[in-house]
């Protein structure tokens, strides 16, 4: 069956690269001890190599994005491993913050204080939009997947 | 009465040959090595039909040629051992080299049946295989599975136990052109006549022969007949022959695959698909690097409630034993020495299953194989073969079985370059002296500074290859060539299984070398040395410079003071060559805190040391000679005292040229006062 990679995809693959670009250089920036003033508002660390992973996924998306434009319709691949990326990132950031919650009961002395909040992360809101895509295309994207290009790649 | 019999697994690397085995003998498997060699054997154990098979699951191997120990040992078990029955995993989406090695088991002329793997990625690629067919071409059971989610196995056993009750095996001869038929049948003829060969199937021996696999003809060099053979053999070119054989065993595969599928090859898969990005030439590295960090980040952050959870029980169960036993001296031993010590290592058990865990899901699912992919072009530029990249990384896990590893790399020059830095990588015993310190010293940005240490030893790797590879070992840089497996969802219980088997290990190794090391610390350290006046295990003299561990620290103290090291520190150093672990558990006894790593934290930051002395001995840690295991396995791998010396020097001089770096310009420049 052939199938075409559409607006949907590349405005998808817009939106993420963007947004995981530009969250990714906010945590960066933070780290080099600038202050954005986003921090508090954004849940952004002060993490230059979690930034620098962030900026990874955008380089993804945005890559699929030049790719489809151009008319090549395999550049959907990068969107396919965009997504499987932000919700690995997503997956890492909830096992961190439940550690930290279950760390928290185990030896409360030492969070006295300590809002579970402190530990969410760009990486678990951002990765909702990973989950929307999910669900969206979940018949096209499976690893098993086979996709039958039209032109180009 | 139930009947016993052996299966060997055999099959290409990467076919889903573990997942296969994993399924039929679930938790009833034994790990060791194969006699005299240090390549893991699997063994397990089901109980099928009333017959208990003992399933040994053979290194992976292309071929059952000489090229490689892992042939060479799938082959001598094969013949030697004789199994039953030879099941060999097929991988449904690779099918033309996967039969070649079919083609080479039907020469030898085993019980063989076949478990079509895969099968669903073949199906999803569009691929369409008649197994029916392929049984009745190739006169053998062909069973369908999908070893991941355990599909098919049932059928599988019970074509072995038909197989098993089979009066005749298939006689399968692939007919070869004249010159090889005529040859063979002279070889053939002279081997039959005499005994010594009478082991072996005469027609595979006289095609091996013709072949010219080393091997073979070693073994037959120490027959009677070999003047023969050797004439026989002198009549042609092995080199040709072998190109010959090697053809004609591929036609007779297209034949047949011909008639028995319908191959897809013009479709995008979702594993090419995924291809495209993780080996993009310019985002391959840095997707790379991502993964890595987020396997860090979970190895080294969720793992802490688990690691408080036994800080908590080990302190309790210390506690306990110093209240309960009403001997001084013996309470000391079994809550200050024996628990507390091995309490201090067992600590970092969720770390360490946590990091195999992480290395077992990239490995299962097909990632690393393209980790080193991406790698070689940065391999190749230091010196290194793109090969050797999986030996390293495993070496984060543990630097043994990465040692043993470095025996894919055909090249012995890249592969003794590979052995030699593979110590550098940041196994996870010293992970412990890590997280201490870095805890202590560095605060939130703990992850950093262990983060940082894993690329330092990296780094230390890399530039060590280009040095020996420009001075003492010096060659052509090899091509690289390796597979890419079809990419796999890791499934849950492999990688438990995976996890457990290592961190089994690591347990026993707690409970064995780490306690004797541990113990053995507690003895020095409250033995009264020569001329003092206190007594065993008294406080003035445990732990103090009064002990014996004391005395020969203080003799090895000018050693390590230009490192900022005091005389305890040169004690754990000692003995963190028999395990890495005890280098923390010594610390423990010798500051006089047990396994409380909290206190320990305290005391250190508290002035024991500074913090440039603490970065300094991590990085000591990771660089300095590696533990008794990893030296053990470097002697046997290079065959070589003089390389194993050379490694253990040059780390260790490395190590104190590092630290006293670290903390002498960095105390010169005020950093990190």
């Amino acid at each position: 069956m052939k199938r075409s990679y559409g607006s949907k995809e590349m405005a998808f693959a817009a939106l993420a690269g963007v947004l995981y670009a530009f969250f990714g250089l906010l945590h960066i920036v933070e780290g080099l001890g600038i202050d954005t003033g986003m921090a508090g508002l954004l849940f952004i660390p002060g993490d230059i190599l979690g930034g620098f992973c962030l900026v990874v996924i955008g380089a993804v998306f945005l890559n699929g994005l030049r790719e489809m434009l151009q008319g090549i319709n395999a550049g959907v691949s990068f969107v396919y491993v965009g997504i499987l990326m932000s919700l690995i990132f997503a997956a890492v950031y909830l096992l961190i913050m439940g550690g930290n919650l279950l760390d928290s009961l185990i030896v409360p002395d030492d969070y006295e204080g300590w809002n579970v909040m402190e530990t969410f992360r760009p990486g678990i809101y951002l990765g909702l939009i990973s989950l929307f895509g999910i669900f969206h295309w979940k018949d096209k994207f499976s690893l098993n997947e086979v996709l039958v290009f039209r032109e180009g790649a | 009465m139930t009947e016993k019999i052996t299966i060997a697994l055999a099959g290409n690397p990467n076919v889903g040959k573990t997942s296969i085995f994993n399924s039929i003998t679930g938790s009833k498997q034994h790990v060791g090595n194969w006699p005299g060699v240090t390549v893991e054997r699997k063994i397990g154990k089901k109980v099928h039909n009333d017959v208990m098979m003992e399933i040994v699951d053979l290194p992976g191997t292309y071929s059952l040629t000489a090229y490689s120990l892992d042939e060479i040992i799938a082959r001598d078990f094969i013949i030697e051992e004789k199994p039953d029955v030879v099941v060999q995993v097929i991988d449904a989406t690779n099918l033309e080299r996967n039969m070649y090695l079919t083609t080479q088991l039907m020469e030898l002329g085993v019980r063989l049946v076949i478990a079509l793997n895969m099968t669903d990625l073949a199906l999803a690629k569009g691929d369409n295989i008649n197994e029916k067919k392929m049984q009745e071409f190739l006169e053998v059971p062909v069973i369908s599975t999908i070893g991941s989610k355990g599909t098919g196995i049932e059928g599988l056993l019970d074509a072995v136990t038909e197989e098993l009750h089979k009066t005749r095996v298939t006689e399968n001869v692939f007919n070869y052109d004249n010159q090889i038929e005529e040859r063979a049948e002279k070889l053939g003829v002279v081997l039959d006549s005499d005994p010594y060969f009478a082991h072996y199937p005469s027609r595979w021996f006289s095609l091996k022969l013709l072949e010219g696999d080393e091997n073979i003809i070693k073994k037959a060099k120490e027959s009677g007949s070999y003047p023969e053979i050797q004439k026989i053999l002198n009549e042609t070119d092995a080199e040709i022959l072998e190109a010959k054989v090697a053809d004609q065993r591929y036609k007779t595969i297209q034949t047949m695959l011909r008639q028995v599928c319908n191959i897809n090859t013009c479709r995008l898969t979702g594993s090419d698909m995924v291809d495209r990005v993780v080996t993009n030439k310019v985002l391959g590295i840095p997707i790379f690097l991502s993964l890595m960090w987020a396997a860090f980040e979970i190895t080294f952050t969720f793992a802490t409630p688990f690691m408080n959870m036994i800080d908590i029980f080990f302190g309790w169960m210390a506690e306990t034993a110093t209240t309960v036993i009403p001997v001084p001296w013996m309470a000391s031993l079994v809550g200050e020495g024996m628990i507390a010590g091995v309490g201090s290592v067992i600590i970092f058990l969720p770390n360490i299953l946590l990091l195999f865990f992480m290395i077992s899901l990239m490995e299962d699912s097909g990632y690393m194989a393209r980790a080193a992919f991406i790698m070689d072009k940065i391999m190749s530029k230091v010196g290194l073969h793109g090969k050797s990249f999986i030996p390293l990384v495993m070496g984060f896990g543990c630097n043994v079985p990465a040692i043993m590893a470095t025996r894919t790399i055909e090249d012995t020059r890249d592969r003794l370059i590979t052995i030699l830095i593979t110590p550098f990588m940041s196994c996870g015993a010293r992970l412990p002296v890590y997280v201490l310190l870095a805890g202590a010293f560095f605060g939130r940005d703990a992850g950093v500074v262990i983060f940082s240490l894993y690329a330092l030893g990296i780094l230390v790797a890399v530039v060590s290859a280009k040095l020996m590879r420009s001075t003492i070992l010096k060659g052509e840089d090899t091509p690289f060539i390796m597979e890419l497996p079809s990419y796999k969802i890791p499934t849950l219980r492999g990688s438990l299984i995976h996890m457990w088997e290592r961190g089994k290990i690591y347990l026993k190794k707690a409970g064995t070398i780490i306690l004797i090391g541990v113990v053995g610390v507690w003895l020095l350290a409250s033995i009264p040395a020569p001329g003092s006046s206190g007594t065993f295990a008294s406080e003035e003299i445990y732990g103090t410079t009064e002990s014996m561990i004391g005395m020969i620290g203080q003799a090895l103290e000018p050693l390590v003071t230009p490192l900022g090291f005091d005389w305890k520190i040169a004690v754990a150093l000692v003995f963190g060559v028999v395990a890495k672990e005890i280098v923390v558990g010594s610390m423990g006894v010798l500051y006089g805190v047990g396994d409380n790593e909290e206190n320990l934290s305290n005391i250190l930051a508290a002035g024991a040391m500074t913090p440039l002395a603490a970065l300094g001995l991590m990085v000591f840690t990771l660089l300095y000679v590696p533990c008794f295991a990893c030296i053990g396995v470097i002697k046997r791998e290079t065959g070589s005292w003089k390389w194993t010396l050379f490694q253990l020097a040059y780390g260790t001089t490395l190590a104190w040229v590092f630290a006293f770096v670290i903390y002498q310009v960095g105390t010169r420049m005020g950093l990190l006062a």
